[in-house]
């Protein structure tokens, strides 16, 4: 690592070596410029290294192709190892899911909540899928879930406020808020929220009020345990049928300790992990648009847990949601 | 910020280096490599931990040491003096003085720490005798001057924003004038979350600025920052000439190192530290103490002297 000053993936390495067995020593230099690279594009180096330990296990004796180089062959390697990572293993359409939870005989509203540390974009990309839901006609329940920053519940009010009027305007789904002030147990708000929009109760044989209910939570530190354990108890009442965790893309190494942090709070009540063992549904990367070519929080990310991103943040305004695209994510990283 | 674990790991490779059989100079190379990995992982700027490694290099001038010197401490210094000087640009902050109008603009990122810090800040200043007041000129974000003032009404200061005006130009002038003609010492304006990707948002912080003339402009950055930190703390810097940095969120697990990288791009010294989400949580910078923290080491302090 750093054993020169720049760590551009110029040519130094341009020397064309076809068919030739690769050692550890052809590799050790290129392999520590690429692991550079990627810590550049802020790719934890943790997660850099050991991305280039892999591609060092793919490429040992292998003989490169013909007219090419040591470089040109890493790039290679490199580039299909995180196109393999950020793929996801299973798809989620989630429009899909949400039509069939709300549907048929034994439908219920889905579930949706948000966490993740402080300030990186919880609240506006809550209200970016409330838009992109609203968008799909289906009726949402926002909760303000955050019962404890100052002005939490007045940001989502004015959010929900806008939507409703773009939903009027645009006579798409409908949209309201549910909300209880401050100081209340978020876990409880949010358990009541989902009894409020499942309705089983009340008037009118019962009907659902909602499809989504899409609750908000308060950012915490992923080292304070009093504030990370009560995530526990959240997961369990509110019951979400997805979690998803907001990753900020401008934040450096310490997303790969707030990914697994967050993803081992969410067990259930026989201390088993959520989502087959992996804790949460997926991450949703925001600020991209700060950035430029420094993606690697994503790859931080989906390394550290495996769990995928499901949406990325690229600006401020509702449209600016957009799912990921893993050929665009990996070009900008191998740039 | 778990800077403990940052100035383990330099104290681990110093240790490693005196503990080799022979202190040569391949060990040495070996010692300031573990030390660069160590930095790198603390999200200081990849650039700059080359820099700081040849530095380090220069400094100590290792194969021209005398055989009985000791050679652990030298080093030491060096990576001490290599740090501090990052931490510490020599700059002199802005010194707010009683009896008339200071006026401080808060600028950052989204979700720096800004609307939280300014109302500590503005406490920190009320507690030292200063009549003190805490302008909104946010007038983007959602929610933002409920937030404002439900802080500053816990924290007893007086505030001003708008409901209605969307433009924060004329916001922030006419909150800063108002507490100007009522004689407040101290005056701080909060601005929304900009970066320098968005030309328009830069635009309107230099409009802003122009409006209410701020005696010190503090760039506020989130200790958990990476790579990006330099290049859009750079960018304000030319925007808005900030003179003062205040890292948040120091009470997280990140190191830090983006935000001293952004220090070391702008020449700008750190004033104030955030370490929690609540108003008292905030603690004045003193870069010699941090680094010696850093180092986790008492003896370092005896070095700064030298
Ligand atoms: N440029 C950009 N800004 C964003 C994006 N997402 C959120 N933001 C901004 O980031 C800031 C913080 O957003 P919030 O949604 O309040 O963050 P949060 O995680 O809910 O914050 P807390 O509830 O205080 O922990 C706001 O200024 C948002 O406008 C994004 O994708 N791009
Ligand atoms: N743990 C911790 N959280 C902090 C600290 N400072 C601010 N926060 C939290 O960080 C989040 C964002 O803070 P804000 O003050 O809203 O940030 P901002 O820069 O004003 O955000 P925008 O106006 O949207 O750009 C909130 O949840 C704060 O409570 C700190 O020192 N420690
Ligand atoms: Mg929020
Ligand atoms: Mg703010």
């Amino acid at each position: 690592l750093l054993n020169s000053a720049t760590s551009r993936l110029t040519g130094l390495f341009r020397n064309v070596v076809g068919g030739k067995a690769l050692t550890k020593h052809d590799l050790l230099q290129p392999l520590a410029q690429m692991q550079n690279h990627l810590i550049e594009k802020n790719v934890a180096p943790s997660a850099a290294a050991r991305l280039c330990e892999s591609v060092e296990r793919d490429l040992l004796d292998q003989k490169t192709a013909s007219f090419t180089s040591i470089d040109a062959t890493i790039r290679t390697s490199m580039s299909k190892a995180l196109t393999r990572m950020l793929t996801p293993t299973s798809s989620l359409d989630l429009l899909r899911d949400v039509t069939t939870t709300t549907s048929g005989p034994s439908a219920r509203p889905y579930v949706i909540s948000i966490v993740g540390v402080n300030g990186v974009g919880k609240s506006t990309n809550l209200s970016k899928i409330a838009y992109f839901l609203l968008q799909n006609q289906f009726r949402v329940l926002v909760v303000a879930g955050d019962t404890f920053r100052s002005g939490a519940v007045e940001q989502l009010r004015v959010h929900v406020r806008n939507l409703s009027e773009l939903s009027r305007r645009e006579n798409v789904g409908e949209i309201s808020l549910f909300e209880k002030g401050y100081g209340k147990d978020a876990a409880t708000v949010a358990r009541d929220a989902v009894t409020y929009a499942t309705n089983a109760s009340g008037q009118g044989q019962g009907q659902m009020l909602f499809d989504v209910v899409l609750i908000d939570t308060a950012g915490r530190r992923h080292n304070d345990t009093r504030l990370m354990s009560s995530l526990t108890k959240f997961g369990q009442l509110a019951n979400p049928d997805k979690i998803f965790m907001v990753g900020e893309a401008l934040v450096g190494a310490d997303s790969v300790a707030q990914a697994r942090n967050f993803a081992k709070e969410f067990v259930d009540t026989k201390g088993k992990l959520r989502n087959n063992g992996v804790g949460m549904d997926g991450f949703i990367i925001s600020k991209c648009d700060t950035v430029g070519d420094m993606v690697g929080t994503l790859v931080s990310m989906v390394h550290a847990t495996g769990i995928p991103v499901v949406f990325l943040g690229v600006g401020q305004h509702y449209g600016d949601l957009r799912g990921l695209n893993v050929g665009w994510a990996v070009e900008r990283l191998m740039r | 910020m778990v800077l403990q674990d940052l100035g383990r790991r330099i104290n681990g490779a110093l240790t490693d280096l005196t503990r080799a059989p022979t202190l040569d100079e391949k060990a040495f190379d070996g010692m300031l490599k573990q030390i660069a990995n160590a930095l790198a992982e603390a999200d200081v700027n990849i650039k700059l931990v080359a820099n700081l490694r040849k530095t380090i290099k220069t400094s100590v001038k290792f194969s021209e040491l005398p055989p009985h010197a000791n050679k652990k401490r030298i080093i030491q210094k060096a990576v001490f003096d290599a740090l501090v000087d990052i931490v510490n640009p020599h700059q002199k902050e802005y010194q707010p003085k009683k009896g008339k109008s200071n006026i401080i603009m808060f600028v950052g990122l989204q979700g720096a720490g800004k609307t939280t810090t300014c109302t500590k800040l503005a406490r920190w200043y009320q507690a030292r005798g200063f009549r003190t007041a805490l302008v909104c000129a946010d007038t983007f974000r959602a929610g933002a001057f409920d937030q404002l003032k439900q802080n500053a009404t816990k924290a007893k200061i007086p505030y001003y924003g708008s409901l209605t005006q969307t433009d924060p130009v004329v916001v922030a002038r006419d909150g800063v004038e108002k507490f100007k003609k009522e004689k407040f010492e101290i005056i701080i304006v909060d601005t929304s979350g900009r970066h320098q990707q968005e030309e328009a948002l830069f635009g309107e912080m230099v409009e802003i600025q122009r409006a209410v003339q701020p005696h010190q402009t503090v760039m506020v950055l989130d200790a958990s920052i990476g790579q990006a930190a330099e290049a859009q703390s750079r960018a304000f810097k030319e925007t808005a000439d900030f003179g003062a940095i205040i890292i948040t969120k120091t009470d997280g697990a990140a190191a830090g190192g983006g935000a001293i990288s952004a220090v070391a791009a702008t020449g700008t010294p750190i004033v104030f530290i955030g370490t929690g989400e609540h108003l008292l949580d905030l603690e004045k910078f003193n870069p010699e103490g941090f680094v010696s923290k850093l180092l986790g080491m008492g003896d370092m302090q005896g070095l700064v002297e030298h």
